[in-house]
């Protein structure tokens, strides 16, 4: 009689194994049949989207102290491009010589953070996904000239006189090509204090500041056409 | 090596909570910190002057503060005061009086003769309109006058064209662009709860877990509001879902990108509902407390043949015949259709069936210029309806608005054909209410509305209408199919008059230009989404002769006659006008905040009852008007409960075809607004965005070698024309899919537009029609 229990609750526990495995394979097969047409993936615009880049951390750029011990000057910024808008060149030495960049670069380049052995914080490239770093920015093994050159560098854009009207935002004095994500150069640890946005925590960049140069061509100026043309 | 942001734990919690003290503070005292700080780039020998303003340009209604210096206005910063923007500003707003100073602004008045325009004063030319008035009614009778005024009109400007017109010249030929933006919006608040405006108010943002993005592109049509919903993803981890046509700045920045066929969103959103109501998602109580079930009418047609007419016949169903009709929209079955997948469709349902989660539906342009539009903001309202999210903090179907009074003037103050201030022409009651408090005989005012919008222009066309006067706005810019309607209006015989600010295509169709005084060169009150009434006074004098359209439409009325209606003093006519208005309102579901509150704080929301303003309507802790004791009351309607309507999916008027194939839609981007007639004059804003363009999918464009800045033309059965590409740049359009701006006059995209409409609330479709797209 006892083994007769012990069999049949064993019995049951089987029968009620079953019936949920069996219940739960059919719900998984109405699951499968979900899949008529695919998911797409949207696709991305990468001169929008990379504003909304690194805005995870905005809060935390708001909060950040200007490490002035630390801190890179806005002629450092500057004499080490060849002209505004250039790509800089490495300032510091590099162990890996023969690779392209990539996974080396971006360890300290793509969150940025103290460097204790150069004594400064990493800068944060605005194109992380652009790992062939070396492409663009090399290295300076002298700073000797092998022929002095005649080449006129621009001055940089003034900070501060960017705006239409007092107190209104300054333009984008840049071209925005591969600088798309604002918050690289514009917050954080490494970005030069006086280049420091005061409201990182607004995330939408350009819904205030807008480029001043058009992308691709020279503006005309806006003159009325005659409207009656389209007939 | 080096220090993340996030390795030292202790440091990182402790940072967290220095911040959300911060964000306490801020929410104490919202904004403040932000316009210090641009208060500090002002230079210190400014001497300003600074006052505060409803923003001119859209519907969100941001408040400003205009600086002024020596008469002329000098720089603008965010109102910290305001709810509404909370300091912030967008970069129009931030460049808005630049507006003012456009070297072509019209500052005398200009009469056609012979072909060129002659210089006048504006005592004549005010002569010459009140006697062509009088005579075209002696001619032709008085429905061949008409007004067509603006979303922009201030709420005194059109009050005065409303009496005037309805209550003293006696036609219904008053109509306002609203009819192109926010007609849908009426018609499905109306259909849905028997009362316009939305119920929750931009407070709902704070409370929100999920914000539904349907076809609208918030990050550039509405920055200061959508910054608002980054600031709650970032503080509180709010979800941003963008439900679009087109992959937009929106959709980069949603937290999930969702792309559909143009059309489609009416099976989608009943796919929803399905989905709500076979897992056991409906908040029933709710819903046999506070909601009906109707059905109407279907296969209603898209109004392109002139004489156009519907009306819906409305019939009570049963919740079971409504889940019946569901069964054809399973997700299974609207996949494909809409082309979105059924985990999307399954994903989006969640979120508003979890009754953990509140939600936020936003929607614009998207659903209301749609050949279905009073449906798909039904189908949306069913979603809330079902599921009980609504009328509650955070808990909100909110339906925005492009323009700063499309609330305040065109939907509240009623400048539509079958409206009045208070109630419908249709209605003897609201007649005789209406006529009491203008003082005219009530019969003056017809019971039956006339013409809307599309089919005023028509009748211009056709001569019907043969005296037009247009205020504040651009038609021959914004008119869809709109080579026919400027054909129409430069026909013999029409007179036609435009007051307006600078010159435009719809000033070089006019007889008499009458320059009008902006925004802040006069007095006026704006209405905003939220039902934000607010008020701004005079800070600047008009340019020459310049004189604000109130005054204008109030000495025209003189002059017909009507000296008794429009007795209003020169210097207190806005304070007069108002306070008029306000009788029309009186009472607990609508009343208006008086003058002297507005003058004191940027804006209340009406129904401003015993001196507060009402945030949520419908909801009786929050509405005083709320009288059946239970916790919600849809007072619009009769028997108090709100309606859930069965509305299917239907095609659009005009869908691609093998010699059409391409989809056509239309739209803006954040530098301009609208036609772009003010935006463009401001250099910041030019240099921005100098043209209008035509994006194509970057496959589209690649298959038929376009490049960016290539010329494109398009082509559709109304006519063509050629713009230059954009691939990959501001936006990118679904394949076969082709999107343009519509700021640019030079490239009037509207010219090849098609003129269905939402044959409910007859707003014309401008983001679908077919075209066909060639390398030119």
């Amino acid at each position: 009689m006892k083994r007769i229990g012990i069999i049949s609750l064993f019995a049951l526990l089987f029968a009620g194994f079953l019936i949920n495995w069996l219940y739960s394979y059919e719900k998984g097969r109405e699951g499968a049949y979900i899949s008529i047409s695919d998911a797409k993936d949207p696709p991305t615009i990468l001169s929008e989207s990379a504003v909304f880049e690194r805005s995870g951390f905005a809060l935390e750029y708001v909060d950040m102290p200007v490490d002035a011990q630390h801190q890179r000057t806005l002629d450092d910024y500057y004499k080490n491009r060849a002209y505004p808008g250039a790509p800089p060149s490495i300032p510091h030495p590099v162990k890996e010589k023969r690779s392209m960049g990539g996974k080396v670069c971006l360890q300290c380049h793509q969150n940025g953070g103290f460097v204790e052995k150069f004594k400064a914080y990493a800068p944060v490239t605005p194109h992380p996904a652009m790992v062939n770093c070396k492409q663009c920015h090399v290295e300076q093994q002298t700073q000797a000239y092998f022929i002095d050159t005649d080449f006129y560098k621009k001055p940089a854009p003034a900070v501060g006189t960017n705006n239409a009207l007092p107190g209104s935002p300054p333009v984008i004095p840049h071209q925005l090509q591969m600088r798309e994500n604002c918050l690289s150069c514009h917050a954080g640890p490494a970005a030069v204090k006086e280049l420091r946005v005061t409201h990182p925590e607004r995330i939408n960049c350009r819904q205030c500041h807008v480029p001043k140069e058009h992308q691709f061509e020279t503006v005309e100026r806006f003159v009325r056409a005659n409207t009656m043309s389209n007939d | 090596m080096y220090r993340s942001l996030y390795t030292n734990r202790r440091s990182f919690i402790k940072k967290m909570a220095v911040l959300s003290a911060m964000t306490a503070a801020a929410g104490m005292f919202p904004g403040i910190v932000f316009a210090e700080e641009q208060e500090r780039g002002i230079p210190t020998d400014a001497n300003l002057d600074w006052k505060k303003a409803p923003c001119r340009f859209c519907g969100v209604g941001c408040g400003v503060l205009v600086g002024t210096e020596n008469g002329r206005a000098v720089a603008v910063k965010g109102d910290p005061k305001s709810p509404v923007n909370k300091g912030l500003c967008c970069v129009k707003g931030y460049h808005s009086i630049m507006a003012l100073y456009g070297k072509d602004r019209l500052t005398k008045p200009l009469v056609k003769k012979n072909g060129t325009y002659v210089e006048t004063s504006m005592e004549e030319a005010l002569d010459l309109v009140a006697s062509k008035m009088k005579e075209t009614i002696a001619d032709h009778g008085k429905d061949a006058v008409s007004i067509y005024g603006s979303g922009q009109w201030t709420i005194p400007d059109g009050y005065v064209a409303s009496k005037l017109f309805k209550g003293c010249i006696g036609t219904n030929n008053v109509e306002a662009n609203a009819r192109l933006c926010m007609a849908t919006a009426v018609t499905g608040f109306l259909t849905s709860f028997g009362l316009d405006e939305p119920m929750g108010c931009y407070e709902d943002i704070d409370h929100a877990n999920t914000f539904v993005l349907w076809g609208n592109n918030m990050a550039e049509m509405h920055p200061v509001l959508f910054s608002r919903l980054l600031d709650q993803r970032l503080r509180r981890g709010a979800k941003i879902i963008d439900f679009a046509t087109r992959t937009t700045r929106t959709s980069m920045a949603a937290d999930k990108s969702i792309l559909f066929n143009p059309q489609t969103d009416l099976a989608v959103a009943n796919a929803i509902c399905h989905e709500i109501v076979n897992n056991g998602w409906v908040n029933t109580e709710f819903v046999k407390e506070h909601c009906n079930f109707s059905k109407g009418l279907t296969q209603m047609g898209y109004g392109l043949e002139d004489h156009y007419k519907f009306t819906d016949k409305p019939e009570s169903i049963t919740f079971e015949d409504y889940k019946a009709f569901l069964a054809d929209y399973a997700p299974e079955k609207v996949a494909r259709l809409a082309g979105v997948s059924v985990k999307d469709i399954k994903y989006l349902a969640a979120h508003f069936g979890d009754p953990n989660k509140k939600v936020m539906s936003l929607w614009c342009m998207g659903m209301n210029q749609h050949s279905r539009g009073t449906w798909i903001n039904n189908l949306v309202y069913n979603i809330h309806l079902l599921t009980g999210k609504i009328s509650s903090p955070g808990n909100s179907p909110f339906s925005l608005t492009g323009q700063p009074s499309a609330c305040g003037t065109v939907r509240e103050v009623g400048t539509l054909t079958h409206k009045l201030p208070h109630g419908v022409v249709m209605n003897k009651e609201h007649r005789e209410f209406a006529a009491k408090i203008w003082g005219v005989p009530v019969e003056n005012i017809p019971a039956k509305p006339t013409y809307h919008t599309v089919e005023m222009f028509r009748a211009l066309d056709r001569g019907d209408i043969r005296f037009m006067w247009i205020q504040v706005t651009n038609p021959m810019v914004t008119m869809p199919k709109l080579k026919r309607y400027r054909d129409g209006a430069k026909k013999e015989g029409r007179f036609i008059v435009v007051s307006d600010i600078y010159p435009t295509p719809t000033t070089d169709i006019a007889d008499v230009i009458l320059p009008s005084a902006m925004w802040i060169e006069r007095e006026g009150l704006y209405g905003n989404s939220e039902r934000r009434t607010q008020y701004f006074e005079q800070m600047l004098e008009p340019p020459g002769e310049a004189m604000s359209d109130t005054w204008q439409l109030v000495e025209v009325a003189k002059r017909l006659g009507y000296e008794k209606q429009f007795h209003y003093g020169r210097e207190s006519h806005i304070e007069e006008i108002y306070n008029e208005y306000r009788k029309h309102h009186e009472g607990k579901k609508h009343n208006m905040a008086p003058l002297e509150v507005l003058k004191s704080q940027p804006g209340a929301l009406w129904p401003y009852v015993d001196g507060k303003s009402t945030k949520w309507r419908f909801n009786a802790k929050y509405d005083p008007a709320c009288s059946n004791g239970k916790d919600f009351h849809f007072y619009g309607k009769k028997d108090g409960k709100a309606v859930i309507w069965q509305r299917p999916y239907e095609p659009a008027a005009e869908e691609p075809d093998s010699e059409y194939p391409f989809w056509l839609g239309t739209g803006r981007v954040v530098e301009h607004w609208h036609t772009g007639s003010m935006t463009r004059r401001i250099p910041v804003l030019h240099q921005a965005m100098p043209h209008s363009y035509v994006e194509l999918n970057p496959g589209d464009a690649k298959r038929m070698q376009i490049r960016t800045g290539d010329k494109v033309r398009l082509t559709t059965r109304r006519g063509k024309i050629v713009l230059p590409a954009s691939v990959n740049e501001r936006g990118v359009p679904a394949p076969m899919q082709v999107f343009v701006p519509f700021f640019d006059e030079n490239m009037l995209i509207n010219d090849i537009t098609l003129d269905s409409f939402c044959p409910i609330s007859k707003e014309p479709d401008y983001k679908k029609c077919a075209v066909k797209v060639e390398k030119a």
